[in-house]
């Protein structure tokens, strides 16, 4: 009963907040959830005026007066029927199987599909959006900004959840929200264990988001997880409030400043303030399909190609009107404009995954015990998404050995003159065609001589080997390397640096450490902007052209016979600088026509493969291009030595070495 | 007598196949013979451009095209169908075909000696393919289409070209 009443009260205030149709609808919703509890309660009275009120809205829609009024006889009504003795509202619990209870577990997903889906994807981006606003929390807690931020997230959440009849989000929702009413309302303040338990409700909602997921695809699930004592926890951590003590109460880790923008306290209308601000960013973003923006980057790769077949056109040339000129470098100028913008269509800024890390820090933070903040630079850095979707994995495995390795223990920190509160810094910035991403913290820093003992003990390095300081630290990207004294459950899994640096040099980066001991270590991550465009040099071996990529080129040159040696007289070697390289003859790896087989008629272009270097003799160099890589398909991916396709500038296909698979299956064969 | 058991039983399976079977036809010369693929497959016609080798592919695969930004496979059905090669003439042509992929449709190009007319097949003109004997399994011969005393191949070209086909003989040699 007094749970329907606090309902009916919560709703009377969302009302008086509510702006635009959308949330009036949400209300309507909400409704609709109060009256089958009023009914369950056996207070007949509440359902009939509630249905009232919703054929009254139906007539005036989205009229938040007519709401308010409907309210507030509500209230009457709950009031009056709490004078009467209703013993089913003493224990609500042991009705709950009642039949009048709809078996909502079974879930009703048919209806409308796409409302579903609608409703998964807005609920998943206000849970990221109630996630990171909840983190800003953490540290201010007087952000009330955030607080409405967190608050409307949930509250959206909820109406959709008792529209679209799931109760196990609504119920969960619902108290989070009530929860977050009363610090909005200054009657308590927003302590970690707040913050706890509101996150624990953003989990829950995001689990079970899941489990509708799965449900809509028909995969069999479980009923939604019991949320009782998730329920209990928040209803003790509103019993247990603490209204806020003199206004600028500053936790311990505030006091060590944090980047987080604070705007000014307590602005007095957030609400207007925000609203216009959100709206507008959602309207200038629009989700497309990436086929059709793959097909739409390949149509303009066409036109550059037909372009560019055009300006080069003898007979177009041989005709000297300036007009004709100027339009045509016109059009020369468009086609690259239009390029530009395409491929700048796969761009996404950095900040999405940087924010998920701030929760990765929080969370290794508090379960080692250790202090930490982080600090985040150039989130609006920009890379290609299929990038960012695979820089997740090690960036966040990368997080988690500074925070597990690289941060010390508060007293420890104390103890070195530290500030207790450790930092993780992540910044992202463009460099030249690279994007470089730095982790960085102010920990202990690499231990080498730990380094240099582990490192003997697995048999990396021989016993009195001589190592540059950097290559000692380059050790921890060795396979089967990892210094942390004890497994924990968060690093040291047996997948360690060397997975991060394979991963890292499949997309064709490359990682580097700096570390001073005890004044902890930087990760460089240099990454290309995308993964679609290379440089490479065109090669050319009879009547095929090859393209070799610019980043595993060393040198190339035409070498002299005398500093070609054959061992066997089958493998090839050439002497580069005082060291001997292997040699493969493309033409016989690809079995083509060459011009020449004479090694010093052709053109030698030194490549590296993982750690080694290696010879690749072509008949001529043609010239550097940036080309656009292409999958040559499932039918040709096991082709060794190729890397995919590129349509070079004439229309024509050309195959894109991979030196890896080169190197491997000459030195077979 | 053998023919006389076995003979209704074809007659259900052709009865139950000739319906799908019937329909529009793109056909094509391969040397002297006349084959046929359905339209709904068939892309586009497009005229012989250069063709980028591919190593360790079987000799039927002769490589890869641009088509319109997309890279993909063709092959010559001459050497795939253990038919003298020819020099390319004026009327050779590729025709894009869509074939099932493991992962989706495929777009593929097959190389043909000149394209004729599209046919439309009816039931009545459609055989099963004659027993060769051998035992040789046909598997991308629908059937053979008598039309005006000319017989024409019926051929399923997603028998024809498979993904697994094209690289078979590579992962046979790795």
């Amino acid at each position: 009963m007094t749970d329907i009443r606090q309902k009916v009260d919560q709703l009377a205030m969302d009302a008086m907040l509510a702006q635009g149709e959308e949330s009036v609808a949400a209300l309507v919703a909400a409704l609709a959830e109060i009256a089958v509890e009023a009914e369950k309660a056996g207070m007949t009275a509440v359902p009939a005026l509630i249905e009232e009120m919703r054929a009254t809205l139906a007539a005036q829609p989205n009229d938040a007066d007519v709401f308010l009024n409907g309210i507030v006889r509500l209230q009457q009504a709950i009031e009056e029927g709490a004078q009467a003795p209703a013993p089913a509202a003493a224990q609500p619990a042991p009705r709950e199987p009642a039949p009048a209870a709809p078996k909502l577990s079974a879930l009703q997903l048919a209806a409308d599909p796409e409302l579903l889906g609608d409703f998964l994807v807005e609920s998943r981006d206000h849970l990221a959006n109630i996630e990171s606003q909840l983190l800003t929390l953490e540290q201010d807690p007087a952000n009330t900004d955030a607080i409405h931020t967190i608050f409307r997230g949930f509250h959206t959440i909820k109406g959709l959840a008792g529209f679209l009849e799931f109760p196990a989000i609504q119920a969960v929702s619902h108290e989070v929200e009530t929860l977050l009413d009363k610090a909005r309302n200054g009657e308590m303040a927003i302590t970690p264990a707040v913050v706890d338990v509101v996150l624990e409700g953003a989990d829950y909602v995001k689990t079970d988001i899941h489990r509708i997921e799965l449900a809509a695809a028909g995969q069999p699930v479980s009923d939604p997880a019991d949320n009782r004592a998730l329920l209990g926890r928040i209803a003790a951590c509103m019993a247990g409030a603490v209204p806020p003590a003199q206004p600028p109460q500053q936790p311990k880790e505030e006091a060590h400043g944090t980047e987080v923008p604070m705007p000014g306290p307590l602005a007095p209308e957030p609400e207007a303030k925000l609203e216009p601000k959100k709206a507008s960013t959602l309207e200038r973003v629009i989700k497309v399909d990436t086929n059709k923006l793959d097909f739409l980057v390949d149509m303009i790769g066409e036109l550059v190609i037909a372009q560019s077949m055009v300006r080069h056109d003898g007979n177009l040339n041989s005709i000297s009107n300036p007009k004709l000129q100027r339009n045509l470098s016109q059009l020369a100028r468009i086609t690259g404009e239009v390029q530009k913008t395409a491929m700048a269509l796969r761009m996404v800024p950095i900040g999405q995954l940087f924010q998920r890390s701030v929760r990765l820090v929080r969370d290794l933070a508090r379960k080692a015990g250790k202090k930490a903040e982080l600090e985040l630079f150039g989130e609006e850095t920009e890379l290609d998404r299929t990038i960012v979707a695979d820089l997740a994995d090690p960036l966040m495995h990368m997080i988690r050995n500074s925070v597990d390795h690289g941060l010390e223990l508060p007293d420890v920190r104390e103890k070195n003159g530290k500030n207790p509160v450790g930092r993780v810094t992540l910044k992202a910035y463009h460099q030249a065609s690279h994007i470089v991403i730095e982790v960085s913290d102010n920990g202990r820093g690499l231990d080498r001589q730990k380094i240099l003992a582990k490192a003997r003990e697995r048999g990396l390095i021989q016993e009195g080997a001589q190592l540059t300081d950097k290559e000692i630290c380059n050790l921890i990207f060795e396979p089967g390397f990892s210094t942390a004294d004890k497994v924990s459950d968060i690093s040291g899994r047996g997948v360690g640096m060397d997975v991060v640096r394979k991963q890292i040099m499949k997309m064709r980066g490359r990682i580097d450490i700096e570390s001073e001991p005890g004044k902890g270590a930087t990760f460089y991550l240099k990454l290309p902007l995308t993964l679609a465009i290379i440089d490479g040099l065109v090669v050319g071996v009879g009547e095929e052209r090859y393209i070799v990529p610019i980043y595993v080129l060393k040198e190339m040159f035409r070498p002299k016979a005398d500093a070609v040696f054959t061992i066997e007289g089958r493998r090839e070697m050439i002497l580069v600088r005082g060291t001997l390289l292997p040699v493969t003859r493309l033409y016989r790896t690809f079995g083509v026509e060459p011009r020449t087989t004479d090694i010093s008629q052709s053109v030698v272009v030194v490549a590296e493969s993982g750690e080694r270097h290696f010879c690749v003799m072509v008949d001529e160099v043609i010239g550097k291009q940036e080309v656009v890589i292409k999958s040559l398909g499932e039918t040709f991916k096991h082709i060794q030595g190729v890397a995919g396709g590129a349509i070079l500038g004439d229309g024509r296909v050309g195959l894109i070495l991979d030196m890896d698979g080169l190197f491997g299956g000459s030195s077979n064969g | 007598m053998a023919t006389m058991t076995a003979h209704p039983e074809t007659a259900t399976a052709a009865a139950g196949r000739t319906d799908a079977r019937a329909g529009k036809y793109l056909t094509f010369h391969l040397d002297s013979e006349e084959f046929g693929i359905r339209v709904l497959q068939v892309r586009e016609i497009m005229g012989l451009q250069d063709i980028t080798a591919v190593p360790q592919t079987p000799s039927h695969v002769k490589g890869v095209i641009n088509l319109r930004g997309k890279v993909i496979p063709v092959l010559c059905l001459r050497t795939k169908f253990n038919l003298q090669p020819a020099p390319y003439t004026a009327r050779t042509c590729i025709i894009v075909v869509q074939v099932r992929g493991e992962a989706g449709p495929l777009h593929v190009g097959i190389i043909v000696d000149a394209v004729s007319e599209v046919l439309n097949v009816t039931t009545a003109e459609i055989e099963d393919t004659p027993d060769f004997g051998g035992g040789l399994p046909t598997p991308y011969l629908l059937g053979m289409a008598k039309i005006k005393d000319k017989v024409k191949i019926l051929l399923d070209i997603d028998e024809v070209v498979t993904p697994q086909e094209m690289s078979g003989l590579q992962s046979l040699a790795a």
